[in-house]
């Protein structure tokens, strides 16, 4: 229970940074998507029911805060959740690098997801090439800062189980 | 079943939350999602945690380019630096003051100027998603915000508003791909829809290749949708393309508001526009 809050207030604190600190970095209109990491390391650290919900719920809160259309970036982390889960059981990983490499996938099959989307409920006129320039600069940025985010988040988690010991 | 289900719950469970995505989608498209409580928790829990930020935000920016105007003197002496230092951080407090006075004195002017209701508000949240171009407003429905309000500036149009909650409400900027607005052009009354692209920034979409645009002509809004009230400064051409093939012309628009760089709003309600919640 204690690290379901951790999480949902990780995931809460991560899309107030998203949509308001974040748009200070030099990236032009790309803002770094912390939340897909948060769902990646929930997929590779958490493969429950609940880290799935939580998925889930992480996306559809992007989707309040930003999206033309409810559920697009909800049905995006959860894939990326459930394709993390799945390579999590044939990939064993501690080291950074293949940690970016994970997050890289992931950010691609989001991208993917949301031009499915895109195509299937919204305009796509002068899109394709928006869409590959962004998927790619998600992906990177989300690649590089994926190292960072996850040693934060095992901290974190430390920290929790070692106050939880304590009480 | 039982046991293949408890064998294989995660994956489960993330086919029924996709399930449950493609219902909220197709729901949301057919316009069927009007009152869904679990945004109104979020955007109630999220509003005072993105006005703090967004405080901080705007006053880091302001610092930034208040460092950037000031950066010369600072090389003067060692015993005048502690000096300017602190009448920087005066004079940061006053300019602000007074650029607030300046633009919200602009707004109430503005104000005057435009028919039917008008409510002030303040941006509090940009973005969270790359894909999208909005941003999240201090008012809503408990304020008279209604869903296909416009949204403007002295300046000019800003965007629609596409979603409301009792204390929010978000706005889908002019430059998103899937805005679109009834545009003519001033000079010539051309006719077009100005929308974002992500692939080409801002476009003037469905105008014939006979039509004549130059660079530098102002496109304003025709007022013929029910939501922009007519005569708004949409933005300006800065690229005019005429291929090989098709219909219509390619046209670059600069947007006349940059969304980035403003604070204050004007949510405006067209006759027969907004959509009553």
């Amino acid at each position: 229970m204690r690290l379901f809050l951790l999480y949902f207030l990780v995931g809460i604190f991560l899309i107030l940074l998203q949509s308001t600190f974040l748009h200070l970095l030099p990236f032009g209109p790309v803002v770094p998507d912390l939340v897909l990491v948060l769902c990646v390391y929930l997929g590779l650290h958490h493969p429950t029911v609940g880290a799935a919900v939580g998925s889930f719920v992480l996306g559809y809160s992007i989707d309040v805060v930003s999206s033309r259309l409810l559920g697009l970036n909800a049905f995006a982390m959860t894939l990326v959740f459930l394709s993390v889960y799945f390579s999590s059981r044939t990939i064993w990983l501690h080291h950074p690098v293949v940690s970016s490499l994970i997050v890289l996938f992931a950010a691609v099959v989001k991208g993917a997801a949301l031009v499915l989307l895109w195509v299937v409920f919204l305009s796509t006129e002068g899109f394709w090439l928006g869409a590959a320039k962004y998927i790619l600069m998600e992906a990177l940025l989300a690649a590089a800062l994926a190292p960072l985010v996850f040693s934060l988040l095992r901290r974190g988690e430390n920290y929790m189980k070692k106050l939880g010991a304590l009480v | 079943m039982l046991a293949f289900l408890r064998k294989n719950q995660v994956p489960v469970s993330c086919c029924f939350c996709l399930l449950l995505s493609v219902y909220i989608l197709t729901a949301a498209a057919r316009g069927q999602l009007k009152n869904e409580p679990l945004g109104a928790v979020l955007m109630f829990i999220m509003r005072p945690l993105q006005i703090a930020a967004q405080g901080t935000v705007n006053w880091i920016s302001g610092l930034h380019e208040n460092y950037d105007t000031l950066a010369g003197f600072r090389s003067e002496n060692e015993r005048l630096r502690k000096r300017i230092q602190t009448l920087e951080v005066e004079q940061q407090r006053l300019l602000e003051a007074a650029a607030t006075n300046h633009r919200l004195k602009q707004l109430l002017d503005f104000r005057g100027q435009l028919p039917g209701k008008v409510i002030t508000a303040s941006i509090i949240a940009n973005n969270a998603s790359s894909w999208f171009r909005s941003c999240t407003l201090d008012k809503g429905s408990a304020d008279g915000v209604r869903k296909g309000m416009a949204v403007v500036t002295p300046l000019g149009v800003v965007g629609q508003v596409v979603a409301v909650t009792p204390r929010t409400a978000k706005v889908l900027l002019l430059t998103d791909p899937n805005s679109g607005i009834d545009v003519l052009v001033q000079r010539t009354r051309a006719r077009g829809i100005v929308s974002g692209s992500l692939e080409n920034g801002t476009i003037l979409k469905y105008v014939k290749r006979s039509e004549d645009i130059q660079e530098g002509d102002r496109l304003l809004t025709s007022g013929t949708d029910g939501v922009f009230p007519k005569g708004m400064m949409a933005g300006i051409v800065i690229k005019v393309t005429k291929q090989h093939i098709g219909l219509f012309q390619f046209v670059e628009v600069l947007p006349a508001v940059q969304s980035a760089r403003i604070e204050d709003v004007l949510v405006v309600a067209a006759a027969g526009g907004a959509e009553k919640n």
